[in-house]
């Protein structure tokens, strides 16, 4: 019962956000528009790779829609660590660290909130353009896979997000923790090339960071056209999601121990 | 004449209250710096990848996309460092924050450029540099004519950001439109220009002027002619004159916020 309770408060502020986000929808169109783009700039990269010869994959048309699931999940993905650090440095923090609910609790369900808007809405767009792009469709038990996966990967770096806008607590801006992580996870992660296309040592180090399970992960099953191991990419996922999970709980418990509070 | 004296010394007067502002947080300005440099080597990590692969696309090397890169970073770098109230411009006028602005006797649209100095605009110029030299295409005799291209690049980025801005004043709030709008400047300015063809080539060259911010001035950098050079001063002369022009017709709509504030 209590659990159930506990649980509606944030059920209650991720609704208040869906509730925003389709109000606000103008950085939404702008997402598709740029989601567009970029698909047409990457499939005439490929066009023009395919053309040099060179077999970095079977086809380039898996290569468009393997950068339309990724870079779905990395649009999809709320930037939450800007409101966070915007509440910090003004103050607000104050006056919601007093309220019965997790802080941290509550700033995840929004952007799970602000999510389930955006997912949906530029999944579809990933799609369309993806097709539109290349005039074909991947089998779709893969693709479907790649739903619940890469909605999950996006929590997990909505949560990410969260972390670094934690740490507006000790510094004056995070952007620039947020672009080199953004950018990490940009390389390590597989963002516009498959990780496997990379030198070796990168390779290497990128499977001691989170990051491939974030978005390689979900989308080499475009890429492979098989649906297999998706439940090893289900637990790794879980796995990161704990140590993320840990690390954003320790920053705010270290950042509310410090905290000092002048005024009234 | 006179006139012209005054604009250069409080242009000049804006940038370094900026810079003392910037230099007063030296810890946060110094990271955004590093920071900014980081993120942009780490992006490139993507081109070096697939040219270890595809040593040529469609005519273009490593060194030649190093060359755009440094020019593309380099160039936005300056616009922000040295008129980064353009981010801005958009909220000002839909805030109506231009009356304060409006009863100084100085230049409208200098004044709200001078407002801000974004300090990672440091690190683009820095990393642009670094790209230009890095890619063996530039010797130091070219020097003048490299920074011919980024000045180039920076007035027609600068000039785009000035319009796409100043659409609030006839669509009302258009901030995040505007925004996205220069971001995909940027987006189609970094990729070697043979991947794009038919209208959306005439585009990069007229309405999303990409052709002018990247792939025209660092083919300045890299073998310049006479003409190139020309076009180049030329187009850049035209966008800043055509973004001004827009400005003050649109500040004869504007319609007052009647606010109060105080800018330093």
């Amino acid at each position: 019962m209590r659990t159930a309770s506990a649980v509606s408060k944030y059920i209650a502020f991720a609704r208040v956000a869906t509730a925003l986000a389709r109000r606000d929808r103008g950085e939404l169109y702008g997402r598709m528009l740029f989601f567009a783009v970029i698909l047409g700039v990457f499939s005439s990269l490929w066009r023009a790779v395919a053309e040099a010869g060179m077999p970095i994959a079977a086809d380039p048309r898996l290569l468009v829609w393997y950068l339309a699931t990724t870079e779905w999940i990395i649009l999809s993905a709320p930037p939450v660590h800007a409101e966070l650090q915007e509440s910090i440095r003004r103050g607000d923090v104050v006056c919601r660290l007093g309220r019965p609910v997790s802080y941290v609790g509550a700033a995840f369900a929004e952007a799970l909130g602000l999510l389930a808007v955006r997912a949906p809405v530029l999944a579809a767009t990933a799609w369309a353009c993806a097709f539109a792009f290349t005039g074909w469709i991947p089998p779709l038990a893969p693709l479907a896979l790649t739903l619940p996966l890469g909605f999950a990967a996006a929590a997990l770096i909505a949560a990410m997000y969260l972390w670094i806008g934690l740490l507006a607590f000790w510094l004056e801006d995070v952007s620039p923790v947020f672009w080199v992580v953004q950018k990490l996870l940009f390389v390590f992660g597989g963002l516009m090339l498959p990780i496997e296309l990379y030198p070796r040592a990168m390779q290497i180090a990128a499977a001691w960071t989170p990051f491939p399970v974030m978005l390689a992960g979900p989308a080499s099953f475009v890429l492979r056209q098989s649906a297999a191991d998706s439940l090893t990419l289900a637990l790794e996922q879980a796995a990161w999601g704990g140590g993320i999970a840990f690390a954003v709980w320790w920053a705010f418990r270290r950042a509310s121990a410090t905290l000092t509070i002048n005024g009234g | 004449m006179r006139e012209r004296s005054n604009n250069r010394s409080f242009a000049w007067a804006l940038l370094t209250t900026n810079l003392k502002a910037a230099a007063a947080l030296r810890g946060a300005f110094v990271m955004q710096v590093v920071f900014m440099m980081l993120n942009n080597l780490t992006f490139f990590v993507f081109w070096w990848a697939l040219m270890r692969r595809v040593p040529d696309l469609r005519g273009w090397r490593l060194g030649d996309i190093q060359v755009l890169f440094g020019i593309v970073a380099a160039g936005f770098g300056l616009t922000v460092t040295l008129a980064g109230g353009v981010r801005d411009l958009s909220r000002l006028i839909d805030g109506g924050e231009l009356d304060t602005l409006l009863v100084q006797p100085k230049p409208v649209l200098l004044h709200a450029l001078g407002l801000r100095l974004q300090a990672s605009g440091f690190g683009d110029v820095l990393s642009g540099l670094v790209f230009i030299a890095w890619s063996g295409q530039v010797t130091w005799r070219m020097a003048p004519l490299v920074l011919l291209a980024i000045a180039a690049s920076a007035i027609v980025v600068l000039a785009c950001g000035i319009v796409f801005h100043s659409l609030t004043f006839w669509l009302g709030n258009v901030d995040t439109v505007a925004r996205q709008l220069w971001e995909l400047l940027i987006t189609f300015a970094l990729y070697p220009e043979p991947l794009f063809g038919g209208v959306l080539r005439l585009v990069l060259f007229t309405l999303l002027p990409a052709g002018f911010v990247g792939y025209v001035p660092a083919r300045v950098a890299q073998r310049p002619t006479a003409a190139l050079v020309a076009i180049t001063i030329a187009a850049a002369a035209a966008y800043l004159l055509f973004a001004a022009a827009v400005f003050e017709r649109g500040l004869k709509r504007y319609a007052s916020g009647s606010r109060f504030g105080v800018h330093g």
